[in-house]
């Protein structure tokens, strides 16, 4: 059965057990990806998944089920219908979104990936085991290759209804130093296009690597620390990005709750969410649950400007969805999530303007950052200390701690190393000030 | 059969039931039926792999699985793959059900649920979430060399946490239980109790002051213990990662790499959340011991490790039909001797580790951090002030030494396991335990 016929039979199945309101989202996809462990490549993986989810509204009340068997899609909308049935309306619940007027997006459909033989998934996957290997002393301890292809079906009783198809493909290497002296690194990749050159994947690992070896200690201070787009969109992610969701805004859990207007960061700031952004990993024309997507401005030169909406929330707030309705896959409802999440600061030499001060590549343990105050404290991965504008030594074992906000406010410099780390896209940033612990 | 030199499958089905209390609404019931197989084939060194949803043809996509195994020999041959082999498992340890969770009605869960969160809702508290779930599957097991297997398990489990907040500030409070269980979850854990206390726990936090870090001695709490056995010792232990050069524990079975104190032990035939009869390889669940009396006694192995490596297989798992890479199950420090009084009569002055916000490990170099709930300076042999945003830092190995005392009060705590993009059901456990130096981070 096609998409569009099966999507049909599930909103009839969901009405007629009693839905006032249905949706139907069907997501198919096709991955192949490569597997490295030590050096060689070990295997491949060919997944084709298929499922479907359904919500099903009565009186303002919502149920879901899902399944990815689809003979059983009576029974799924069955589910969703009882599973409305035992919940209270909900005052705050408008109606599933109408159909809107969807804008063209750019970018996101490669037929090269499509059409991808396993050949040349294999040879990628080698490219970046050769990067790694032309520094010495390296082996290669684990990577991935993936490319993958699929389609995405919207549709709902208030007439939405919106397929579109995307391509990915993504590389990722993760190396230890043999020898005394032992360190670790990775890189990675993540693209739309058939555009990432692997190879230099493998080599930046092995050379971040090679460079921590015969690290330093440090004494505990405060100083300039420069943050690489890897450590800096994790803490973003961790603790910055939970308080723009409008959800935890409305539940209290926000520390940017009433702060709309507010300047929060330095004036040099600007960040963007962008469902349109050309070739981005967040990019299409609707969001998850068929709004369609737009460039909402989170902060507009250290003013905050605006929260991210889904349709539930948006309605709560009488104001309009800012097309950030989030599925992680068939099987879950829609919530807040953001989208491209554009970093803006004037790009200078940031290394060579710092005197003193360290530099952090990642870091472990961003995911324990306290995510409604913003403070964390975390353990930075390959760090060197930065001496009259260059990268002087590596650092052994370094703990940086603080809080994003005024992270924000402290911000002083920006790279023109900008990348896309998943969907954010972000240079490297200095802090001033930064407290760090050896 | 398939032109391969090893094949298996693995078939899961079942249905998934979830609900979502948020600030006293009920957020979301949702139920998912799921059917699918993983396929693995194994063609010299070579692994091809296969994943089927719904109503599938097993033998086609066998088939896919084998040709991909092929062409990956034929492009890139190396060094030929062995499989262990095992004997047929044998499910007789199975937990017995009391009260199915598909007997009781949605309506009885959802009040459940919602009288948790009204005793959370204290003075003080900005937001209560609770979430309850219930699984029951179905695993099947088969493999070419004719092993086969299979059975029947049921998962059910609550969290609640509370956020209490004043003058911009907020802190948070969490309890959950997960267990190999029906709904007599509920007759073992008070659910109503448990949620009390997230809330309590969140309150207290408010006016506790934020940590000062430094080189300190600590006693961790048996949650937080529990924790550093599973991410720094348990997975500084799986085959896997010894294998690729990513552990510091390659080569050193039978060195004594901490305080002869210290015993660690992954055990999958406990009825705790990590249970299991037989492995995603069809291989028999088995106590391991990681550490005995402070020496490194054993990784933790699937079949083709154990043939490498030499070991016992029975960690490999996957997450629904993914692959099966090796993991752990129930993983914990074994008891000792000491009173918790006495670690504060020994450590004098320091700091008192509670609970656990996650945390992460490197295990090539063997550094980790993790958060701790909250903390309470230590001195003079007593708890004084109460911290908050504390954590812990440093080598696996220098604190593996460093404990001076474990305690006769070990618990469990259960969860969920990340590892390569999958998640699995585990617990670990810990008593408390007294360690001279260790990295305390603060805010």
């Amino acid at each position: 059965m096609d998409m569009y016929e099966l999507a049909k039979k599930g909103l009839k199945a969901a009405t007629d057990f009693g839905a006032e309101e249905a949706e139907i989202f069907i997501m198919e996809n096709h991955k192949t990806s490569v597997d490295i462990r030590k050096d060689e490549i070990e295997g491949a993986k060919e997944n084709i998944s298929q499922g479907l989810g359904i919500r099903a509204i009565i009186n303002g009340a919502v149920g879901f089920a899902s399944t990815n068997i689809i003979s059983r899609i009576d029974d799924a909308a069955k589910s969703a219908v009882s599973s409305a049935r035992v919940r209270d309306s909900d005052p705050d619940w408008k109606s599933l979104p109408s159909n809107g007027d969807y804008p063209e997006v750019s970018g996101v459909l490669d037929s090269e990936l499509e059409q991808m033989e396993l050949d040349d998934c294999i040879s990628r996957s080698m490219q970046m085991i050769e990067g790694a290997k032309s520094v010495s002393g390296i082996v290669v301890t684990s990577g991935n290759f993936s490319r993958s292809f699929g389609s995405r079906l919207i549709m709902n009783t208030n007439g939405v209804e919106i397929e579109e198809s995307s391509t990915g493909i993504s590389g990722f290497t993760d190396v230890i130093t043999t020898g005394d002296s032992v360190s670790t690194a990775y890189d990675f990749a993540v693209s739309r296009k058939n555009d990432i050159d692997f190879q230099a994947i493998g080599k930046s690992a092995a050379k971040l690597a090679d460079n921590s070896r015969n690290a330093i200690s440090i004494e505990a201070q405060r100083t300039s620390v420069i943050l690489h787009p890897f450590a800096f969109s994790d803490l973003l992610g961790n603790a910055f990005m939970p308080s723009i969701d409008a959800n935890n805004v409305q539940k209290g859990r926000s520390n940017l709750t009433g702060r709309i207007g507010e300047d929060i960061a330095t004036e040099k700031l600007s960040i963007i969410d962008d469902g349109l952004l050309e070739g981005g990993i967040e990019t299409g024309r609707s969001d998850d649950e068929g709004v369609p997507s737009q460039r909402t401005t989170v902060l507009e030169k250290g003013v905050f400007r605006s929260y991210l909406y889904d349709s539930y929330t948006a309605g709560k707030d009488n104001v309009e969805s800012t097309g950030n309705a989030s599925r992680g896959s068939y099987f879950s409802t829609p919530s807040v999530g953001p989208r491209n999440f554009i970093v803006d600061y004037p790009s200078t030499d940031i290394i060579g303007d710092t005197e003193n001060g360290v530099l952090v590549n990642t870091v472990i343990g961003a995911h324990t950052a306290n995510s409604i105050s913003g403070d964390f404290s975390v353990e930075a991965r390959n760090a060197f200390t930065i001496k009259d504008g260059e990268i002087d030594k590596p650092i052994k074992s370094l703990m940086i701690s603080g809080n994003i906000f005024d992270m924000l406010k402290k911000m002083d410099g920006a790279g023109t190393d900008t990348r896309k780390v998943g969907g954010v896209v972000t240079p490297s940033v200095r802090i001033e000030e930064m407290s760090v612990v050896g | 059969m398939f032109g391969v030199d090893f094949f298996d499958s693995k078939i899961i089905e079942g249905t998934t039931t979830s609900i979502v209390l948020d600030n006293g609404n009920i957020k979301e019931v949702s139920v998912n039926y799921t059917k699918g197989a993983g396929i693995r084939a194994l063609s010299g060194g070579s692994w091809g792999i296969t994943s089927a949803d719904g109503d599938f043809d097993l033998n086609k996509a066998i088939r896919a699985a084998a040709e991909l195994a092929q062409g990956m020999d034929e492009r890139s041959p190396k060094e030929k793959v062995k499989m262990m082999e095992v004997p047929k498992p044998v499910v007789d340890n199975l937990p017995k059900v009391k009260i199915d969770p598909r007997d009781v009605s949605l309506e009885e869960k959802v009040k459940q649920l919602s009288e948790m969160g009204k005793r959370a809702d204290l003075d003080g508290i900005s937001s209560v979430s609770a979430v309850y779930s219930e699984s029951n599957y179905k695993i099947m097991y088969s493999d070419s060399t004719g092993i086969e297997g299979e059975y029947d398990i049921t998962r059910t489990g609550f969290a609640v946490s509370a956020v209490a907040s004043r003058n911009g500030i907020y802190q948070a409070g969490r309890e959950s239980r997960f267990g190999v269980t029906g709904y007599e979850l509920f007759e073992k854990h008070d659910a109503l109790e448990l949620a009390e206390s997230a809330a309590k726990t969140a309150l207290e936090l408010l006016d506790a002051k934020p940590a000062k870090g430094g080189n300190l001695p600590v006693i961790l709490d048996p949650e937080l213990a529990g924790v550093f056995a599973h991410e720094a010792v348990g997975h500084a232990s799986e085959a896997d990662l010894v294998l690729e050069g990513s552990s510091i524990l390659e080569n050193r079975i039978g060195e004594e790499i901490g305080s002869p104190l210290i015993n660690v032990i992954d055990d999958p035939t406990l009825h705790e959340y990590g249970y299991f009869p037989f492995d995603d390889e069809g291989a028999q669940s088995e106590k391991t011991v990681l550490i005995k009396d402070g020496v490194l006694n054993s990784y933790l192995h699937s079949r083709e490790t154990a043939a490498k490596l030499g070991g016992t297989p029975g960690h490999s798992r996957a997450q629904g039909h993914s692959r099966p890479i090796v993991r752990m199950s129930n993983t914990y420090i074994d008891n000792g001797t000491s009173k918790f009084d006495e670690m504060l009569e020994d450590i004098g002055d320091g700091v008192y580790l509670i609970g656990s916000r996650g945390g992460q490990v490197n295990t090539g170099e063997g550094v980790f951090q993790f958060n701790a709930e909250k903390g309470y300076l230590i001195e003079n042999g007593e708890l004084t002030t109460l911290l908050r945003d504390v954590s812990l830092s440093g080598k696996i190995l220098e604190i593996l030494n460093n404990v001076k005392m474990v305690g006769d009060d070990l618990t469990m705590n259960s969860g969920r396991c990340g590892k390569g993009g999958q998640l699995v059901p585990v617990t670990d456990g810990s008593p408390h335990l007294m360690v001279t130096e260790a990295l305390v981070g603060g805010a």
